[in-house]
C-alpha cells in the first residue's frame, strides 16, 4: 500500500514493443513503465491503436516483437504456471464489462475465487458480495448483467476483475458510453480504489476529463506517427507540449485537414 | 493461485488461554488468497470442543494480507468460528483495516438476499401462462403483418429487394443441394436395401421400385427436405434477424419508417416457399436414383424399373409432394423470421432464438404432414 514512488521499479516495463496485425504495423518502438500504485493512463485518438496496446499488455496479442514485463517477468513468453501466476497478478475490465450473462453479479464476481481458491463457498460469496459492495452494487448482487445499466455492468466489471486483490487493474474505456454524472462515479472509484488499496491502475481512455480526474501519469499514441508521441503529468502535457497533435487532443480543436473539408 | 509455492510466506495460528473461558487468538504471517484456506481449516481445528466467553484476536503480526485472507477474520470478529461469541480484534495494520472495512455488515448481505427472494410457483405460473397467450397474440399480429406486407409488395414490385431476395435465395436454395442430394440418394439407397429381403421371400423384390417412388414422392422428399431447410435456414434467418434485433438494426430500420416485416422478412419467406419445392424436386429425383441403383445392382433392366414406377406414380403424387414442400417451405422461413423477430437481450438470446425456430420449425413439419395424411386418405389423393 505504498504511494507511487519514482524510486521503486516498476511494476510493468514495456520495452521496444512493436505491435501490429499481419503486415500491418500498428504502433512500433514503445518503451514506458508504469510505476506501482498509480493511475497511468493511456491515451490516443479513434484508431490509433491503444486497445491493441492493452490487449498486447494483458496478452491476448502477441506482439511483433519486444517485451512486456510485470516485475521482471515477460508475458510474452512466459508460459504454463509461470503465466498463470502472472495473469492472477492482474484484473481486467473489458469496454463492455463482459459479464457472463448466464450468472447474477455476484455469481461473476466469485468465478475466479471458485477457480483459484480452497475458501468455503460461504467466504468466497463474502469474498464477491465485498467487491460488489466496493463499487456500490452490493444490492444489485443477485441480479443478472441483462437488467443492469451501462454504468453498472462496468463497475460489476470492475468488482470481477478485483476478486483475487489483483496488484494491477487494466480498464478498457471505462466511461465509454456513459453519462457525465455515472463517469464522474466511476472516476471516484478507480481513484479511491487506488488510494485505499494501492492498486495500481492502467486505464485506456480517450476521455478528457476523465484523464484529469484519475490520471497520475499518461502517455499518448498517434495512430500517423504510430508510436509514443507524449508521456508526463497530464496538465504538464496540456500546458507545455510541444507537439501540435497533443496539443490539439488536450485543447480539443477538430483537426485542421478534416475541418478544412467539413468547412 | 492454484500452484503452491514452497517459499511464499505462511500464516500461523496461536490460541492462548488465558483465564478459564477467555482466550487470545494470535495470527502471524501472510493472511491472504493461498493462506486462508489454510489458516481457516487451522483455527477450526484449535477452536474445536473449547468453549469461551471471551475471544480476542491479535493481528499485530499479520504482515500481508487480502480480501480472501480479511474474511478469515471477518468471520472471527462475527461469531462464525465460535457460536454466540463475537472476537474482538486488535492490531491490525491500517491498510488490512481499510479491506476489513469494505466488508458488507450482515444485515446489509442479508437484505440483498431478500431482495433476491424467488417468486411463489403459483405467480410463476400465473405468469407463465399469461405469457403463452401473449406468445399467440404476438404470432396472429405477425402473420398479418406478413399478410399485408406481401400484398404492399404485390402492389409495388420494387419494395420486393431483388438482391437481398437472391442473395437469400442462393443461401438457403443452391448451397443446400449438395447436402440434400447426398441425403435423399442415401435414404433411397437404404429404403431399396433393407427392403429386398423381406421382399424377396414373396418374390417381390421389383416392386422396390414402385415403392421407393411412392415413399420419396408423397412423403419422405418433402419431409426431409424440409427438415434439412429447418436446420439450414429456419435457424439461420432466426440467428440472422435476432442478431440484427440485439444490435438495434431493426429499430433503426423502424425509426426510418421502414418496416422490418417488409424489409427482410417478406423475401426469406418468399424464397424459402420457391426454394422448397425445388429441393424437393431435386431430393425426389436423388431418392428414386438410388432406388433404381440397387435395383439395377439387383439384376433387373431399366426399362424395366422405369415401367413399374411410372405404373406407381401418377401426377397427382407428384403436386401432392410439391405442395406440401410449399407449405413446409413458407412455414418453416416464416417461424424462422418470428423467432429471429421476437428476439429477447442477453448473451444467449441469438441461440435460443435458433433453437426456438429449429424445434418449432420440425414439430410443425410434421404436424402438417399429418393434416396432409388425413386429408389424402379422406379424399383419396
Amino acid at each position: 500500500m505504498s504511494s507511487p514512488t519514482e524510486k521503486q521499479p516498476p511494476i510493468i516495463a514495456v520495452e521496444d514493443l512493436t505491435i501490429g496485425y499481419g503486415e500491418r504495423v500498428v504502433q512500433k518502438d514503445l518503451n514506458f513503465q508504469v510505476r506501482r500504485g498509480e493511475v497511468f493512463v493511456i491515451l490516443g485518438g479513434s484508431g490509433s491503436g491503444k486497445s491493441s496496446l492493452l490487449k498486447c499488455m494483458i496478452g491476448l496479442v502477441a506482439p511483433v516483437s519486444g517485451k512486456i514485463l510485470f516485475d521482471g517477468v515477460d508475458i510474452v513468453t512466459a508460459e504454463g504456471a509461470e503465466r498463470l501466476k502472472l495473469l492472477n497478478k492482474f484484473g481486467v475490465m473489458y469496454q463492455s464489462g463482459a459479464l457472463f450473462g448466464s450468472m447474477s453479479l455476484v455469481e461473476n464476481a466469485r468465478l475466479p475465487l471458485d477457480e483459484f481458491t480452497r475458501l468455503d463457498l460461504h467466504e468466497r460469496e463474502l469474498v464477491a458480495l465485498t467487491k460488489l459492495n466496493q463499487v456500490g452494487l452490493l444490492e444489485a448482487a443477485r441480479r443478472m448483467p441483462s437488467e443492469l445499466s451501462g454504468g453498472m455492468q462496468k463497475r460489476a466489471g470492475i468488482a470481477r476483475a478485483m476478486a483475487l486483490d489483483p496488484a494491477i487493474l487494466f480498464l478498457d474505456e471505462p466511461s465509454a458510453g456513459l453519462d457525465p454524472i455515472t463517469s464522474a462515479g466511476l472516476d471516484r472509484l478507480i481513484r479511491s480504489l487506488s488510494r485505499d488499496f494501492g492498486i495500481t491502475f492502467v486505464v485506456v481512455t480517450h476521455e478528457l476529463q476523465s484523464i484529469f480526474a484519475i490520471a497520475d501519469r499518461c502517455i499518448m499514441v498517434d495512430a500517423e506517427r504510430k508510436t509514443l508521441i507524449a508521456e508526463g503529468k497530464p496538465a504538464e502535457l496540456r500546458d507545455h507540449s510541444e507537439d501540435p497533435v497533443v496539443r490539439q487532443f488536450f485543447r480539443r480543436e477538430a483537426d485542421p485537414e478534416q475541418e478544412r473539408k467539413t468547412g | 493461485m492454484v500452484h503452491p509455492v514452497e517459499d511464499r510466506p505462511q500464516a500461523e495460528v496461536a490460541l492462548k488461554e488465558l483465564a478459564p473461558g477467555s482466550a487470545v487468538l494470535a495470527l502471524s504471517g501472510a493472511l491472504d488468497v493461498h493462506t486462508a484456506a489454510a489458516t481457516r481449516r487451522e483455527i477450526s481445528t484449535q477452536l474445536a470442543g473449547k468453549s469461551f466467553q471471551v475471544v480476542e484476536v491479535d493481528a499485530s503480526r499479520i504482515q500481508h494480507g487480502d480480501a480472501s485472507g480479511m474474511v478469515i477474520l471477518y468471520e472471527l470478529v462475527h461469531g462464525r468460528f465460535t457460536p454466540g461469541v463475537q472476537a474482538t480484534l486488535r492490531g491490525l495494520r491500517p491498510e488490512l483495516e481499510k479491506l476489513l472495512g469494505a466488508f458488507p455488515k450482515p444485515e446489509d448481505v442479508q437484505a440483498a438476499e431478500h431482495l433476491a427472494a424467488r417468486k411463489p410457483i403459483a405467480v410463476e405460473v400465473g405468469m407463465a401462462t399469461l405469457g403463452l397467450g401473449r406468445d399467440f397474440l404476438e404470432v396472429v399480429a405477425f402473420l398479418g403483418r406478413l399478410s399485408i406486407a406481401l400484398a404492399g409488395v404485390v402492389r409495388r414490385p420494387r419494395w420486393l429487394r431483388v438482391t437481398e431476395l437472391a442473395r437469400v435465395f442462393e443461401k438457403a436454395g443452391a448451397n443446400a443441394l449438395f447436402i440434400v442430394s447426398l441425403i435423399s440418394l442415401l435414404t433411397g439407397l437404404i429404403i431399396a436395401f433393407e427392403a429386398a429381403q423381406p421382399l424377396k421371400q414373396f418374390g417381390a423384390q421389383i416392386y422396390i421400385a414402385n415403392m421407393i417412388g411412392l415413399v420419396m414422392v408423397r412423403e419422405l422428399g418433402p419431409i426431409m427436405t424440409a427438415i434439412v431447410f429447418a436446420g439450414r435456414s429456419g435457424s439461420a434467418f432466426a440467428a440472422e434477424l435476432g442478431t440484427m434485433k440485439v444490435n438495434e438494426e431493426l429499430d433503426a430500420l423502424k425509426t426510418m419508417g421502414l418496416d422490418p416485416t417488409r424489409f427482410l422478412v417478406v423475401q426469406r419467406v418468399l424464397a424459402g416457399t420457391v426454394a422448397m419445392p425445388l429441393l424437393t424436386a431435386y431430393s425426389m429425383a436423388m431418392g428414386i436414383l438410388g432406388g433404381v441403383i440397387v435395383t439395377k445392382l439387383m439384376g433387373f433392366p431399366l426399362s424395366l424399373i422405369w415401367r413399374q414406377l411410372t405404373a406407381a406414380l401418377g401426377l397427382k403424387d407428384i403436386l401432392f409432394g410439391i405442395i406440401k414442400a410449399v407449405v413446409f417451405g413458407t412455414v418453416v422461413s416464416g417461424l424462422g423470421c418470428y423467432h429471429g423477430m421476437h428476439t429477447r437481450q442477453g448473451p444467449s438470446a441469438v441461440g435460443d432464438s435458433a433453437t426456438r425456430a429449429v424445434v418449432s420449425g420440425i414439430l410443425l413439419i410434421i404436424v402438417i404432414d399429418a393434416i396432409f395424411s388425413v386429408f389424402a386418405f379422406a379424399l383419396d389423393i
